[in-house]
């Protein structure tokens, strides 16, 4: 029996509103994941080639917030799944209106019934209007798994952040049709968006070609950019404007974090207990040619936290990077899931570690957030998506040997609830995700 | 081959893409020495012939090409309708031709300066120093680039010789149209009038809205639509019958005097009325409201009716106070009964 029971005030109810049509244009079903102090909607799009996490403080984004789990103690979870389009019929548009006008709410109280003595098992939300008008819907939810994408900040060293207003400003200019964007980063002090189709017709199909937009945006116009130059990286055009919007609606920045094509990119943003994290597919050819995608001092440093990354750069061709190469059990699955639940506590020491890091250390904070798999689930499929870039494998020996140490050392506590992990899929074993 | 120009009524070529693009999706432009000129020959419907001088749009124009500096390309009216929106808040505008993997392309190159500054006056964590927030504010001059590329296809001087603007007799009533928002809302709400009469009474069959369109030399103007269930009508009085210049008439004067307009001139009145005097045509009340799309320009709007044959818009755009004219040519053939 779980018991799950949250207020919003009608600006939380707004907001919403705004995440579920955000969530709408990648999924039609969202995933709910609530824990004692937060909940989380998730959407994977059926390519699975984006996923979307929105996180909900507990304290700050609800007026009231309680979920204490039917098992699994303080890392217990209650997981549902629920078509967006039914959500979005509860959660209307203008819930918030300052004015009191026609739709809008004093409060919305939500909880979860979810008994053995009950025959129905419903999602219920009551809205509070005013005059004390109260409409109650009770929604009918699926149970199902909570898939997470994993996604590795650190290995990302190519990072920008800008106005999602000023970004919003940018993809009204990009044609209605095309499917590709494009972010160059170029050496002249700018940043090239450009919304592109790869199709290619032919004659008179010529002209129905849609346009080719590319905006150049002065790299001093974002907040941070430190993107390697000559870098392109390519995502779907439609993706980023949903992320765009919804960013907007928040009135905050967008945070990009990536490492080179083919790896996953994140886009992050967020305020007032939302907390939002795009993990996308990319793809286009790497023309940066010079450097190394990930720089050399970063594996050594990557490897004393994480033995995962070892094990990954003991894929037979780490520098093939068509593929994300399968990890190799068990060791990868159990060190996966250390090395990001590890992360914060392991973290001062690893800075002291290699003073050379080109790791930026900032977004450590939301990185916590950042949640990975159910450990004591043993029945989760937690999806790996191993954003850690090529290394040579001849430190091989090293990396696992350091890794385990600092287990033992750094991270004790959390150590021990991570024994017995369910284990990350093989990448091999799913089908249609890349 | 080569065509550059600085694009210098941004608002004025939007808004005419925009009408065109309403008519068809493919445009013939045909870029010369002395004008701009877009046509469009749909399938069905009206055919717009419309001729501007190169200044009504074009600022520091260049055309280059082996055939008398003459370019010939078909455009998508759609895309370079989208490409010219983006420029609206430009700084500058610029259009050239050019190539891209052996495609060409019309690339519009466009400077913005953000509309919105106020996004750097809010520095995102409220901890940072002052710093931050003057170098935000610094970079006063937030110029964005925009490129936008358009695929055309370049036409062959022997593909468009074949193509001319129709031939049209003498009209018997030419008259100018009151304000075409007035005109359109009226044929709008007449035309779904006629749909709606037609789904409830024979399916979805021929839904035909045929609008009967008529002018006299008397300042009249009927607007009127008929089915099995109805019969309306609008009447406008008071317009202006412009007189023919007898330099732009074959014959001069003895040409005015045998000129159809000059006999409908003695049949008719001039409050309507009179069943005498009238020239119409039948035109589709959608094809209809397509045309009316050219009212966002806001031209002078002269009609020529040849009677039972077809019907002649020309749209003259403002100029400010300029020599040559830009005027845009609308051919909507009359339906027979």
């Amino acid at each position: 029996m779980v018991v799950l029971n949250f207020t919003l005030t009608p600006e939380a109810a707004s907001k919403i509103h705004d995440l579920l049509v955000c969530l709408g244009k990648f999924s039609d079903t969202v995933a709910i994941e609530s824990r004692r102090e937060r909940l989380v909607f998730t959407a994977l799009n059926s390519s699975k080639s984006a996923y979307a996490a929105l996180t909900l403080d507990g304290k700050q984004f609800f007026s009231t917030y309680e979920c204490i789990p039917s098992h699994g103690g303080p890392e217990g979870r209650f997981t549902c799944s629920m078509y967006t389009k039914a959500l979005l019929s509860v959660f209307k548009g203008r819930l918030y209106d300052p004015l009191g006008r026609d739709g809008a709410i004093d409060r919305c109280e939500v909880s979860v019934q979810d008994r053995a003595d009950e025959t129905q098992c419903r999602f219920i939300v009551k809205m509070v209007c005013n005059q004390g008008v109260i409409k109650t819907y009770k929604l009918t939810y699926e149970a199902v798994d909570v898939m997470h994408a994993l996604f590795d900040r650190n290995a990302a060293v190519n990072r920008w952040s800008m106005n999602a207003g000023a970004m919003k400003e940018y993809i009204e200019f990009f044609g209605t049709k095309t499917e590709m964007l494009d972010v160059f980063a170029g050496d002249d002090g700018r940043a090239v968006f450009k919304s592109y189709t790869e199709k290619i017709a032919n004659g008179k199909e010529i002209l129905k070609h849609p346009l080719v937009t590319a905006v150049a945006v002065n790299t001093s116009d974002f907040e941070e950019f430190k993107v390697q130059p000559g870098l392109h990286i390519v995502i779907s055009v439609k993706d980023f404007k949903a992320i765009v919007i919804h960013a907007d609606t928040l009135k905050t920045s967008l945070k990009a974090y990536y490492s080179q094509p083919t790896r996953p990119l994140q886009f992050s943003y967020g305020s007032d207990g939302l907390l939002c994290e795009f993990t996308l597919m990319t793809s286009g050819d790497y023309n940066g040619g010079t450097a190394p995608p990930t720089p050399a001092p970063v594996a050594p440093q990557i490897a004393s936290r994480v033995a995962s990354r070892a094990i990954s750069a003991a894929a037979p061709d780490a520098r093939d990077n068509r593929s994300m190469p399968p990890p190799v059990e068990p060791a990868s699955r159990r060190s996966t899931r250390r090395q990001v639940g590890s992360r914060q506590p392991s973290s001062p020491t690893r800075l002291q570690d290699d003073p050379e890091s080109l790791f930026v250390n900032q977004g450590e904070e939301e990185d916590t957030q950042w949640e990975p798999v159910d450990y004591n689930n043993n029945e989760e499929e937690a999806l790996g998506w191993d954003a850690s870039a090529d290394r040579n494998t001849g430190n091989f020996a090293t990396f696992q040997d350091s890794g385990s140490f600092s287990r033992s050392e750094g991270v004790q506590g959390n150590a021990d609830s991570m024994e017995g992990i369910a284990p990350t899929q093989r990448v091999s074993q799913i089908k249609g995700l890349w | 081959m080569r065509f550059k120009a600085q694009i210098h009524n941004i608002h004025t070529f939007t808004k005419l893409t925009a009408s065109l693009n309403s008519l068809g999706p493919l445009a013939w432009l045909k870029l010369s020495d002395e004008q701009v000129c877009f046509t469009i020959i749909p399938e069905q419907g009206t055919q717009v012939w419309a001729v501007l001088s190169i200044d009504t749009i074009f600022d520091t124009y260049a055309v280059q090409s082996a055939a008398n500096n003459v370019i010939n390309l078909e455009v998508p009216l759609g895309p370079l309708n989208r490409a010219l929106k983006s420029a609206l808040n430009a700084t500058s505008a610029q259009i050239r031709l050019t190539k891209k993997d052996n495609i060409p392309l019309l690339a519009l190159t466009i400077a913005t300066t953000s509309s919105n500054n106020a996004y750097s006056a809010f520095p995102t964590s409220g901890s940072r120093d002052d710093d931050t927030m003057f170098d935000a504010q610094s970079g006063g001059s937030r110029e964005t680039v925009i490129t936008q590329e358009v695929p055309v296809r370049v036409l062959a001087p022997d593909t468009v010789s074949g193509l001319h603007e129709p031939q049209t007799r003498e009209p018997d009533v030419h008259i100018i149209l009151p304000p075409l928002m007035q005109l359109k809302s009226i044929s709008d709400r007449f035309t779904k009038l006629a749909l709606a009469g037609a789904r409830t009474s024979s399916g979805a069959a021929a839904t035909r809205t045929r609008l009967d369109m008529a002018a006299n030399m008397h300042g009249c103007l009927r607007m009127s639509i008929k089915t099995d269930a109805m019969s309306i009508s609008s009447v406008w009085t008071d317009l202006a019958n412009p007189e023919l210049d007898p330099s732009q008439v074959a014959n001069g004067d003895i040409g005015i005097a045998e000129h159809p307009s000059t006999r409908m001139k003695l049949l008719g009145s001039a409050d309507g009325r009179s069943e005498e005097g009238w020239a119409s045509v039948r035109i589709d009340g959608k094809d209809w409201a397509k045309v009316m799309s050219v009212g966002r320009l806001g031209g002078r709007v002269i009609a020529c009716f040849c009677h039972e044959h077809a019907l002649i818009l020309y749209v003259y755009l403002p100029t400010d106070g300029g020599e040559d004219e830009s005027v845009l040519t609308y051919y909507i053939s009359s339906y027979s009964a």
